[in-house]
C-alpha cells in the first residue's frame, strides 16, 4: 500500500485548503511536529499549522473544549478522558504519529565498559532498594567490570511525563514482582532520587552529577552523547538504545490501538525494550469541511514516508513502521465532514 | 586638649568638667569613628557581594547568548531544528506588543491606585495596600492559570490573554512602588501648593508626580522588567506561534516562551537561540532603564 | 468661596471630589480583579476540599496515584527557601542600598545602580539554568562539604549534598530578589531631607551615625515596601526554583537536602493533572496566598504603624 498509492496521497495532502489550524499537546513530539509542519508549509504555503507543546494533559484538555483542532499525547486518551468529549462532537480517532525510545544514561567516573542492566536491577535502583554501584545484583550482570563503591544517584522527572510512563511500563512488564511504584506519568519516587523538570533538566542533572543514572528520551541521549546502558529485552539480549534497535522493537508488535498501545519489552535479538509511540488525536466527525480537510491531510502527510516521517531520523526520532502507517491511513480515511463525506482523498 | 589658659588652676571644677567632657568626647569620637568605618566598610562589602552574582549571571548569558546574535536572529521567525537561519523576530514582535499593551494599561491604573494609597490613611486603604502586597507573592503560574480560565476558555489563546496575565503580575508592583515613591515627596511642597489654592489633581500632576518621578520610574521599570521576563503567565495564554503574527487577538510567540521552550530542547543550536533571546531581553531592559533615567532627567529639567 | 476663586476663569484641574472618585475607582478596579482571581482559584480548589475535607493540607505525603495530597513538605519548603533568601537579602540589600545612596561617588551612582537593577530583568528560567548548570556543581563540590564540616554540629547540614536543594534554591532566590530590595531601598534612602542630614553632621555625628539615626529611620516605610515586594517574589517564584530544588516531595531534614515548594509543585504538575489532583494544586495556590497574607501581616506588625504617618497631605473637600 506504500509507494505509488502513497505518493498519490502525499501529493493530494499538499493541496489542502489555505488557512491555519492549531494543535497542542505533548512536548516530546514538539521538535518533530514543528519540523514536519514547517516542511509541509514550505510545500503548501497557504496553510499554517501552529503546534504548541503545552503538555499532553493540557493538549487533551484543549481538545475536549474545542480550543484546538487536534491534539498530541504520549499516552492515548483513556475512557475517562473520552467521556469528557461531548457526545455531539462525536467519536475520537487516535493514531500513532511517531516512535521514540527511552535510554538509561549515566555518569560513572572510572568505568569505561558499557553497563548491562535489566528490569529487576533498574527497579531496585529507582525505588532505592539498590543503593550502591557495587551492589551484587549489578555486579552479577557486569562481570569483570570494576564498579565503584559509591551511592547511586537516581535522576528522575519532577513533572508529569510520557517518558516516565514508558519507563515504568517497561519495569512493570519485565519485572512485575519487583517494581511496586506503579505505571504512570507521575510516580512517587523515593527521597534518594533527584527530581528535575523536563528531559533537558534530567539530562543536565545527569551530566553534572557524578555517579548518577537517569532515564531520558533517546534524542537527548544522542544529542548529549551520553553513555547509556544496554538493557535486557524479552529474548534475553542486551541491547543499546539506537534508532535501529527501537525500530526493531516496534516491528515486533504491529497491531497497536488506543487501548492496547504498549510496545515495551518485545522479543527479538535486536529489540531495545523501552520504547513507545506518541499519538495524534482528532474528531472523526469534523464540524467544518475546510478545517477537517486541513487537519486530516496534514496528519496523513505527517504520518507517512515521503511526508513528515522523513524528518524523524534527523531529529533523533524513529519513523513509524510501514504497517502502522497503513493502519493510520485506514483510520484517517474514516474522518468525515459535516456532510458525511470522507475528507482524505487521493 | 583643654586650653592652656593663664589662670588655669588644676582644681577648678568648671575646667575639670570641661576636660572630662572633652576626654569623653574624644574617646567617644574614637569609638564612633571606628564604628562608622566598620559599618561603612560593611556597606561597601554588601555592595560588592551584590555585584558579584550580577556580573556572573550577565557574563554567563552574554557568553552563551552572544554567539546566537546575527542578522538572521533578529529578522527571521523561529525555525525548527535542522533549518538554519532561524531567528526570533516573531517573538520580538510578540513581546513588544504584549509588553506595550500591559504597560499601557497597568501603569496609569497602578500609579493612580498608588496615589490613592499614598493619600489615604483609613482601613480601606490599608486593606487595598495589603491586597497589593499579597498579590506580589502569588506564583506567576497561578496568574497564568487565571488568565487561561478567564480569557482563553472564553475567547481562545491570544496575545491579549497574555497581556492580561502579565498585567496582573505587574499591577501590584506598580501600585506599591508607586505609593512608596509618592510618599517620599516632602509634605512641605504639597502644603505650599495647597496654600496657593491648587486643587488636588493639580498638586498631583505638578508637584507630587514630578518630584516622585525617579522613584516612580524605578517602580515602573521594576514592574516592566518583571513583566517582560515572566514566563509562566504566557505559557498558558499565548500558545506560541511559529509564524509571524501581528494580531494580538491571535496566538503569538514571545521571547520568554522561546527561552522556556528552546532551553529544554536536546539540540544545541536551539538552546543557543534560547540564550540569545535571554541576552536580548537583558539588552532591552537595559535600554529601557537608560531611557527611563534620561526621561526623568529631561522631565525634571523642564520643570525648572 | 475659596481664595483661588477670585482669579478669572476656572481653577485648573479636576474638582477635588471628582479627582478623589477617580482614584478610588482605580483602587476598586484593582480590588475587583483580585477578587475575580481569588474566586476563580477557590472555585477550582473546591472539589478537593469537598472530597478530602480540610486536614489533607497538613498531611506529609503527596502521592496522587493513591489519592494522597499532603502539602506539608511543600509549605515547609516554601517557608524555608524564602527565609534563606530574605535572611541574605535584607542585610546585603540594605547595605548595598546605603552604599549606592550615600557612599558611592556621584559619578558611579547611576552605572552601579543600573547594574544591580539589571538583575531584575533576567528571566526566571535563566536563573534556574544558571543555578543548575553553574552553581549547583560548585555547591556540591565545595560549598556543601565545607558547611557540613564547619557547621555539622548543628545537625542542619548532614543530609545529602548533591548541590540541588533548599540551600541552592534559597541562594538563587536571594540573587533574584536582591535588585528589588536594593532599588527601592536606595530610592527612599536617597531622598531623606538634606537639612536633617546636615543638622546631624553639625552635631558631630559620624557618617554611620547619620545613616543609622537619620537616613534609615526616615526611609523605614519605603524599606518595608521593598521588603514586601522582595518577599513576594521569593514566595511565588516557580520556574527557577523547580530547576534547582530537587523537587523531593518529602520534608527536608537538612538545609542541603532536595525539597520542593508550593509554587514548584504547581508548575511541575499543572500541565498533566486532572480531577482531584488538579483541585489539590489549586488548593496549594490558596495555601500559598494564605502564607502571603500571614507574612505580610507579620511584617506590618514588626514595623510600627507610626512609620506610615508620612501621608501626602490633601485639601479637604
Amino acid at each position: 500500500m506504500l509507494s505509488a498509492s502513497n505518493a498519490a496521497y502525499i501529493a493530494a495532502d499538499l493541496k489542502a485548503p489555505s488557512g491555519s489550524i492549531t494543535a497542542a499537546g505533548s512536548t516530546f513530539v514538539q521538535p518533530f511536529f514543528t519540523k514536519a509542519f514547517y516542511t509541509y508549509t514550505g510545500s503548501n504555503s497557504g496553510l499554517q499549522v501552529n503546534y504548541s507543546g503545552v503538555g499532553s494533559g493540557a493538549g487533551i484538555s484543549d481538545f475536549q473544549s474545542g480550543s484546538v483542532d487536534f491534539a498530541a499525547s504520549d499516552v492515548p486518551m483513556s475512557a475517562t478522558d473520552l467521556a469528557k468529549v461531548p457526545a455531539s462532537r462525536g467519536p475520537v480517532i487516535q493514531v500513532p504519529d511517531i516512535l521514540g525510545g527511552v535510554s538509561l544514561s549515566y555518569t560513572l567516573p572510572g568505568v569505561t565498559k558499557r553497563l548491562r542492566l535489566d528490569a529487576a536491577v533498574l527497579a531496585g535502583i529507582f525505588d532505592a532498594s539498590i543503593r550502591s554501584w557495587n551492589d551484587p545484583a549489578i555486579k552479577a550482570l557486569n562481570p569483570g567490570v570494576a564498579l565503584p563503591a559509591h551511592t547511586i544517584v537516581p535522576e528522575v522527572r519532577a513533572d508529569s511525563s510520557g517518558t516516565t510512563y514508558i519507563f515504568t511500563d517497561y519495569l512493570a512488564t519485565a519485572a512485575p514482582s519487583v517494581w511496586t511504584l506503579g505505571v504512570s506519568k507521575t510516580i512517587a519516587w523515593p527521597s534518594a532520587a533527584i527530581q528535575t523538570p523536563h528531559n533537558s533538566g534530567v539530562a543536565d542533572s545527569i551530566k553534572n552529577t557524578p555517579y548518577s543514572i537517569g532515564y531520558v528520551e533517546l534524542a537527548y541521549a544522542l544529542q548529549n552523547h551520553f553513555t547509556s546502558a544496554a538493557i535486557k529485552n524479552a529474548s534475553g539480549a542486551y541491547v543499546l538504545p539506537t534508532l535501529a534497535s527501537v525500530s526493531a522493537d516496534a516491528d515486533q508488535k504491529l497491531t497497536v490501538t488506543s487501548t492496547d498501545f504498549s510496545i515495551v519489552n518485545q522479543p527479538g535479538a535486536a529489540s531495545y525494550p523501552i520504547a513507545g509511540y506518541s499519538w495524534a488525536i482528532l474528531l472523526q466527525k469534523q464540524p467544518s469541511a475546510t478545517t477537517g480537510a486541513q487537519v486530516v491531510k496534514v496528519l496523513d502527510w505527517t504520518t507517512h514516508t515521503g511526508g513528515g516521517q522523513d524528518q524523524a531520523t534527523g531529529l533523533g526520532y524513529v519513523a513509524l513502521p510501514p504497517g502502522l502507517q497503513n493502519a493510520d491511513r485506514t483510520a484517517l480515511l474514516t474522518v468525515v465532514g459535516p456532510d458525511g463525506r470522507a475528507l482524505l482523498t487521493k | 586638649m583643654a586650653s592652656a589658659l593663664a589662670f588655669d588652676a588644676p582644681s577648678d571644677p568648671m575646667l575639670e568638667r570641661r576636660r572630662l567632657i572633652h576626654e569623653a568626647a574624644r574617646s567617644s569620637l574614637r569609638r564612633r569613628a571606628l564604628t562608622s568605618r566598620v559599618a561603612v566598610g560593611v556597606c561597601w562589602l554588601c555592595l560588592g557581594i551584590a555585584i558579584v552574582p550580577l556580573v556572573a549571571v550577565v557574563a554567563y548569558v552574554v557568553a552563551k547568548g552572544l554567539p546566537a546574535w546575527s542578522a538572521d536572529f533578529f529578522t527571521h521567525v523561529t525555525a525548527p531544528e535542522g533549518i538554519p537561519g532561524g531567528g526570533v523576530w516573531n517573538a520580538i514582535v510578540g513581546t513588544a506588543e504584549i509588553g506595550l499593551i500591559s504597560t499601557a494599561v497597568t501603569v496609569p491604573l497602578g500609579l493612580s491606585c498608588g496615589l490613592f494609597l499614598a493619600q489615604s490613611e483609613g482601613k480601606v486603604a490599608a486593606a487595598v495596600r495589603f491586597t497589593a502586597d499579597v498579590m506580589t507573592g502569588v506564583p506567576s503560574i497561578t496568574i497564568g492559570i487565571f488568565g487561561y480560565i478567564a480569557i482563553v476558555k472564553n475567547f481562545g489563546y491570544s496575545g491579549l490573554a497574555g497581556a492580561f496575565s502579565i498585567g496582573i503580575v505587574m499591577l501590584p508592583v506598580v501600585i506599591r512602588a508607586g505609593e512608596t515613591a509618592f510618599r517620599s515627596v516632602p509634605p512641605s511642597l504639597q502644603e505650599a501648593a495647597l496654600a496657593l489654592g491648587a486643587r488636588n489633581a493639580v498638586i498631583a500632576r505638578r508637584v507630587v508626580v514630578p518630584t516622585a518621578l525617579p522613584g516612580v520610574i524605578t517602580g515602573v521599570f521594576l514592574a516592566v522588567a518583571r513583566g517582560l521576563g515572566e514566563t509562566a503567565p504566557l505559557l498558558l495564554t499565548i500558545f506560541g506561534n511559529q509564524y509571524m503574527q501581528w494580531n494580538p487577538t491571535k496566538p503569538m510567540d514571545a521571547l520568554p516562551l522561546v527561552i522556556f521552550n528552546n532551553s529544554s530542547q536536546p539540540y544545541a543550536d536551539l538552546v543557543q537561540i534560547a540564550w540569545g533571546a535571554a541576552l536580548l531581553l537583558l539588552a532591552v531592559v537595559l535600554m529601557l532603564n537608560i531611557a527611563g533615567r534620561v526621561a526623568a532627567a529631561v522631565l525634571r529639567r523642564e520643570k525648572r | 468661596m475659596r481664595p483661588g476663586d477670585r482669579q478669572a476663569g476656572r481653577r485648573p484641574g479636576l474638582p477635588n471630589r471628582a479627582y478623589r472618585s477617580l482614584l478610588v475607582a482605580t483602587a476598586a478596579i484593582f480590588v475587583a480583579v483580585v477578587g475575580w482571581y481569588v474566586l476563580s482559584i477557590v472555585v477550582q480548589a473546591r472539589p478537593a476540599f469537598s472530597a478530602l475535607g480540610v486536614s489533607w493540607i497538613f498531611q506529609k505525603v503527596w502521592d496522587p496515584t493513591h489519592n494522597r495530597f499532603g502539602l506539608l513538605p511543600f509549605i515547609l519548603g516554601t517557608l524555608e527557601t524564602t527565609a534563606i533568601a530574605m535572611v541574605l537579602a535584607v542585610p546585603i540589600g540594605l547595605g548595598s542600598a546605603l552604599a549606592l545612596a550615600h557612599l558611592v561617588p556621584d559619578r558611579l551612582k547611576v552605572p552601579l545602580s543600573t547594574m544591580v537593577e539589571l538583575l531584575a530583568a533576567v528571566p526566571s528560567v535563566v536563573y534556574g539554568l544558571w543555578g543548575l548548570i553553574v552553581i549547583a556543581p560548585v555547591f556540591r563540590s565545595t560549598v556543601e562539604p565545607f558547611l557540613s564540616t564547619v557547621f555539622g554540629w548543628t545537625g542542619l547540614f548532614n543530609g545529602p549534598a548533591d548541590g540541588v536543594g533548599l540551600l541552592l534554591a534559597g541562594v538563587i532566590l536571594f540573587v533574584m530578589v536582591l535588585p528589588t530590595m536594593v532599588a527601592i531601598s536606595r530610592d527612599v534612602l536617597a531622598v531623606v531631607p538634606l537639612e536633617q542630614v546636615e543638622g546631624a553632621m553639625a552635631l558631630g555625628a559620624t557618617r554611620w551615625q547619620v545613616l543609622r539615626k537619620v537616613v534609615i529611620p526616615g526611609a523605614r516605610t519605603g524599606i518595608l515596601g521593598g521588603f514586601t515586594l522582595a518577599i513576594g517574589r521569593a514566595l511565588g517564584e516557580t520556574v527557577a526554583v523547580a530547576l534547582i530544588i530537587g523537587n523531593s516531595p518529602y520534608i527536608a531534614h537538612s538545609i542541603t537536602s532536595p525539597a520542593a515548594t508550593l509554587a514548584s509543585l504547581i508548575v511541575n504538575n499543572f500541565g498533566e493533572a486532572t480531577g482531584t489532583e488538579l483541585s489539590a494544586l489549586f488548593g496549594a495556590a490558596l495555601v500559598l496566598m494564605v502564607i502571603g497574607v500571614v507574612v505580610n501581616a507579620a511584617a506590618r506588625w514588626l514595623v510600627p504603624a507610626s512609620a506610615l504617618s508620612s501621608a501626602v497631605p490633601v485639601a479637604v473637600g
